[in-house]
């Protein structure tokens, strides 16, 4: 078995005296691309919190890297690159000037150099890198996170709703860029209710609802999950 | 208008349910019944008391036995300002002028023992007086309640759905507008009713009147600007760090600002520096105890020729007494000129602090207010005049029993026979009861007349503000 | 990570908010115009206090030339008694614009002179000044609660808060750097123009320093605060307009419903004479004098000056050390009231010190006062300098009028001279 790098086993989330995770489990191996679709309110949101420390889990356990996130979070967030769902840097700050303070915020220095090369890696136009990021699209936004994320060196990548809001052109272009980091070692973990987008990229799927994770599909040797029996599952689970 | 309220009547339901805007209301209306209530027992004690001392001080006087009657002018009299009746929401500069004032021959003193120069030095900037929480503490109550009015809707998208069914802007922010000013007013209620109270207690109508217009129009005025500075933010937090900002600056910086640029704008000499120039003026004129001064030669000359005697002792009169008589009277000319000098350049000074409420409607209506009450420097001024009055009339009849009635021969003897050189206490009778009434109310409304022009002032501007940012939202 | 680099980092983050950049400018003009208009202040009452001392001595010389007996002498003379702002009475005029700093007292009754006010226009008073010790003691809370309520909630609403939260390797160093970048700015922006002030006053370092800290500390106090509650719970899920709200409510609290109350306090706790009692009494004591036999003044006189015992002796007409006998018999008479006030004024300062305690503004602009020189308890020692001051007059003449009778111009010289005694501590 490949290496272990995030795993969920038993855990359950009780915000209020809601219960919002009920005994999830699951892992993810190194390299791969994990994806937990759910509808609104399944709790995939509060998965990806949980994981990256900022809700505590109330049973069970949630660990990255063989480490709580109850006692090791520091740890883990060193190794985590987060994109959020919809990327809001300072929009006073350039887009190069923002992966500056970011990246000086988890204590890595890096040259602009660096940052231009990823910066072009990522495909974002050279004329915005030195642009207020108030005038970026959603698109520019999440190229110049992506950049970030690339930049940190991160062996983990957490993405929220990735795909949201872009154009058809951009979310090719961030498939195949998070197919080449995955196949360079890179750990992708997303939660999506984006079935389609979902089965295009990721290698493994994990149904959630309510709180439960209720299906769970491989890739297998396909080039991508079949989108017909995941959605078939998903609207099943919806409708009810 | 039946949009306009139906505006009105949901922004009510959200501050209902919203605990946070009913708080404030109910917070506002208890602090400002509570700063009345405190203010009025406060300021009735002070008028009792001042119009006991006024009375006692009289009685006192009266009651002095036989005596020598320049004895009396030096015994002297007091006099108290009872504070006006609006004073139990505006007590103006009441706590740092003094109220009492000593009258005596030959000198006028200044007002004595004001309340801050024995309070604790606590409430140098804020006061539980109705005047300080209607003119800085409510505009913050009305920030806190109305902020978010149009930001609200913004954030939640809900204005343009608004806009996009073609409902008149115009009336979601009219509509809002009454909800606020409704909602201050019920801060104000205590304000109207002690206005109320002070028209039964001898306040003209017009005068009350005037007064809880100027406050309405404070209100009208900051809810204006609330709502001028939500409908141009975007976010509520913008909004409300605007409006925190404006605040701060209209309601606390700039009165004080006002204050300390006319303190280094116009300086004024001071008392003390002024009494110099007195001193020596009054040292020409000599000194009336004196009856050989060289300075009363030219009157000694008058009288004999006018008399026809050769020497003073010859005279009908005492001249003794006419000397202190003449000396008083030359006297007084000179102090009321260096006094009217001193209060025209305090006046103007004020002036200059009061020019600010072109720049801030704290101002304006700080100066609207204490001067329709009359409780400003202007009341102050007439006081010490009044007062001026009082100690001129009394020296001065007391001179004249001391010319007409005492002998000169007795007064020279005074000190070897002290019994003869008196005259009969009947003679005090001269002084006559003091009782100090403001401006009347055609004074008060007139010097007040600019001030309210500096409120509709601001009216105006925060209209033409609010259509302005009407506009931005279409 | 080192803090520094924290805070090098957060600095260079706020050179580029331009908002923030415009408030801080803010803030220095109103610090400079404040020491501005407190040194103009300063400035025109001592040299106000140099042309008073210099009319007074030429005054003083005229009329003493003029007279003939010593009783006259010390009748017609006035003396000058001042107390000069000290050099770092600009930051904080405090009570000095109620309380008087220049008086011109005689020989006679001091009671009846003491109470003579020469304070500044009443109306300037009631809106109040603004100073130094002002913006530090009330409008700093304010912009401390300005600058900092949003620090958390703001990344929340922008949507920014999960991911600096996970990028950053130590969250709360953080908000941490961020806070104390804001605040430094704050003050520099506050104390810039203050130390421009102190070293044009050339006031001593030591209270510059003492200053400073009140500043600092009042800062650390607010920042403090701001922090931990935009960390609680309460203000998790609250937008930032009502963490700013419920903060100003603590504003609202400390800075003027503590002193309000406070005051309510106070002046039910101390009982104060009346000061017209004062008057009242002093003025009877004298004017009855002058009807009753001598005996009943020399008696009260004897009693607290027994060494004239020999002098009391009466000629048949006014003799000026009666005159003045019964004057100090007047002071005398009233001393228990006058005492009496002066001890309920101190008590009402010494409480209010301890109240200060629930209200840092309220602290803060006793702490700023205090150090320079300009509270109650100064202008209580200035009165009480005068006092001495006038019963060194009394001693001086005394002897002139009880032995000695020509009147010697010469003898004029050694009048006692007013010197304005400060702490030396201070100033």
């Amino acid at each position: 078995m490949q290496e272990e790098i995030i795993a969920a086993s038993s855990l359950c989330v009780r915000l209020n005296n809601q219960t919002i995770l009920d005994n999830v489990n699951f892992n993810v191996a190194k390299g791969e691309i994990f994806a937990l679709l759910g509808g609104n309110g399944a709790g995939k949101s509060t998965t990806l919190k949980t994981l990256l420390g900022i809700v505590p889990p109330s049973e069970g356990s949630a660990a990255v890297m063989n480490k709580s996130v109850k006692t090791d979070i520091d740890f883990i967030r060193s190794k985590v690159a987060y994109l959020p769902e919809s990327v809001m840097l300072y929009g006073h700050l350039t887009g190069v000037e923002n992966i500056e303070y970011f990246l000086s915020l988890a204590d890595i220095t890096c040259s602009e150099s660096d940052i231009e090369r990823a910066l072009v890696r990522v495909a974002l136009q050279e004329k915005a890198w030195r642009q207020p990021m108030s005038n970026y699209s959603k698109g520019m936004r999440q190229k110049a996170a992506i950049a970030l994320a690339l930049l940190r060196d991160a062996p983990i990548l957490f993405l929220d709703e990735p795909t949201s809001g872009l154009d058809p052109n951009a979310i090719d272009e961030f498939n195949q860029l998070i197919a080449t980091l995955a196949a360079e070692g890179t750990t992708v973990f997303m939660v999506t209710h984006d079935v389609y987008g979902a089965c295009q990229i990721a290698h493994r799927i994990g149904l959630l609802d309510h709180g439960k994770v209720v299906g769970m599909f491989e890739r297998g040797d396909q080039s991508h999950i079949n989108t017909e029996e995941v959605h078939s599952a998903f609207s099943k689970r919806n409708k009810r | 208008m039946k949009a306009i309220t139906k505006v009105a009547r949901d922004e009510w339901r959200f501050w209902h349910r919203t605990k946070l805007a009913a708080t404030i209301i109910v917070i506002g209306t208890i602090l400002t019944i509570a700063s009345a209530v405190i203010n009025t027992i406060k300021m009735q004690e002070a008028m009792h008391e001042r119009q006991h001392l006024q009375q006692s001080s009289e009685a006192q006087f009266l009651d002095q036995p036989d005596r020598h009657p320049h004895r009396m002018v030096h015994y002297g009299h007091y006099v108290f300002r009872t504070p006006s009746t609006l004073s139990i929401i505006e007590p103006g500069v009441d706590a740092f002028t003094g109220t009492a004032v000593f009258l005596e021959g030959h000198r006028q003193n200044s007002a004595m023992f004001a309340e801050q120069r024995q309070a604790s030095g606590m409430t140098r900037f804020s006061s539980l007086t109705p005047s300080f929480l209607l003119q800085v503490l409510v505009p913050l109550f009305i920030i806190l309640i109305g902020y978010g009015s149009v930001t609200r809707e913004k954030e939640a998208g809900t204005i343009n759905i608004m806009v996009t069914q073609g409902f008149n802007v115009w009336y979601l922010i009219l509509g809002k507008y009454i909800a606020l000013v409704a909602c201050a007013l019920l801060m104000l209620l205590p304000l109207i009713v002690a206005a109320i109270w002070a028209t039964f207690n001898g306040e003209s109508a017009l005068i009350t009147s005037s007064f809880v217009s100027g406050y309405i129009f404070y209100i009208l005025v900051w809810s204006g600007i609330v709502l001028a500075v939500s409908t141009l933010s975007s976010k509520n937090s913008t909004s409300f760090a605007s409006l925190v900002a404006i605040w701060i600056m209209l309601c606390i910086l700039i009165p004080r600002i006002g204050s300390s640029s006319a303190a280094a704008l116009a300086p004024t000499a001071g008392k003390l520096e002024a009494d110099f120039s007195v001193l020596e003026e009054l040292r020409k004129l000599g000194d009336g105890h004196n009856a050989t001064d060289p300075a009363f030669e030219q009157l000694k000359k008058n009288l004999l020729v006018k008399y026809n005697v050769d020497s003073v002792e010859d005279l009908p009169i005492n001249f003794r007494g006419t000397v202190a008589q003449y000396s008083e009277e030359k006297l007084t000319i000179v102090l009321n000129q260096f006094a009217e000098k001193r209060m025209i350049e305090e006046l103007s000074q004020a002036k200059i602090a009061r020019q600010l409420g072109w720049l801030t409607p704290t101002t304006a209506l700080r100066s609207f207010s204490m001067t329709v009450s009359g409780t400003s420097l202007e009341t102050h001024h007439r006081f010490l005049r009044e007062a001026e009055q009082l100690r001129y009339d009394f020296v001065q009849s007391l001179n004249n029993a001391h010319q007409n009635i005492l002998s000169y021969q007795a007064d020279i003897n005074r000190h070897k026979d002290n019994a003869a050189a008196r005259v009969s206490a009947d003679n005090w009778q001269v002084l006559s009861s003091f009782s100090f009434k403001p401006d009347t109310a055609q004074t008060r409304l007139t010097r007040s007349l600019v001030y309210g022009g500096q409120l509709l002032f601001w009216l105006v501007v925060v209209l033409v503000v609010l259509r302005f940012a009407v506009r931005r939202v279409r | 990570m080192s803090l520094f680099s924290n805070l090098h980092r957060e600095t260079k983050f706020l050179a580029k908010q331009r908002n923030l950049q415009l408030l801080f400018a803010t803030i220095f003009v109103l610090s400079c115009f404040a020491v501005w208009s407190g040194i103009s202040e300063t400035t025109s009452q001592i040299t106000t206090i140099e042309r008073l001392i210099e009319k007074d001595t030429i005054d003083r010389e005229g009329v003493l030339a003029k007279q003939s007996d010593y009783g006259s002498a010390a009748y017609y003379s006035f003396h000058l008694t001042y107390s000069s702002p000290s050099n770092m009475a600009f930051a904080a005029i405090g009570q000095r614009d109620i309380y008087p700093w220049k008086h011109r007292i005689r020989m006679l009754a001091i009671e009846g002179q003491i109470y003579e006010t020469d304070a500044d226009n009443p109306e300037l008073s009631f809106l109040g000044r603004f100073d130094f010790a002002f913006l530090v003691s009330v409008l700093l809370p304010l912009f401390v609660i300005l600058l900092l309520h949003d620090i958390r909630s703001v990344e929340r609403e922008a949507g920014r808060y999960d991911l600096l939260v996970t990028t950053s390797k130590r969250q709360q160093r953080l908000w941490f750097s961020r806070a104390i970048v804001m605040c430094s700015a704050l003050s520099i922006a506050l104390i810039l123009p203050f130390i421009a002030g102190a070293l044009y006053t050339q006031a001593s370092l030591a209270t510059t320093g003492l200053m400073l800290l009140v500043v600092l500390g009042h800062i650390t106090i607010w920042m403090t605060l701001t922090l931990t509650f935009t960390a609680s719970k309460a203000a998790v899920k609250q937008s930032s307009a009502k963490i700013a709200s419920m903060l100003l409510a603590v504003w609202l609290a400390v800075a003027v419903l503590v002193p309000v109350i406070s005051n309510i306090a106070i002046e039910k706790m101390v009982t104060s004479p009346k000061g017209g009692d004062i008057l009242l009494t002093q003025r009877e004591a004298v004017n009855d004098a002058w009807d009753l036999p001598y005996s009943a003044t020399w008696d009260e006189f004897l009693s607290t000056h027994p060494q004239w015992k020999n002098g009391i002796d009466m000629g048949p007409t006014f003799e000026w050390k009666w005159y003045y006998a019964f004057q100090q018999v007047g002071d005398q008479k009233a001393s228990k009231l006058s005492n009496a006030y002066r001890e309920a004024t101190l008590k009402k300062d010494k409480l209010a010190s301890h109240f200060a305690w629930l209200s840092p503004p309220m602290l803060t602009q006793r702490l700023m006062s205090s150090i320079a020189q300009t509270d109650t308890y100064a202008a209580m020692r200035y009165e009480q300098n005068i006092r001495n001051y006038h019963k060194e007059l009394r001693e001086f003449y005394y002897p002139l009028f009880f032995t000695e009778n020509t009147f010697n111009l010469d003898k004029m010289s050694e009048l006692p001279k007013f010197s304005d005694h400060k702490e030396k501590s201070k100033g």
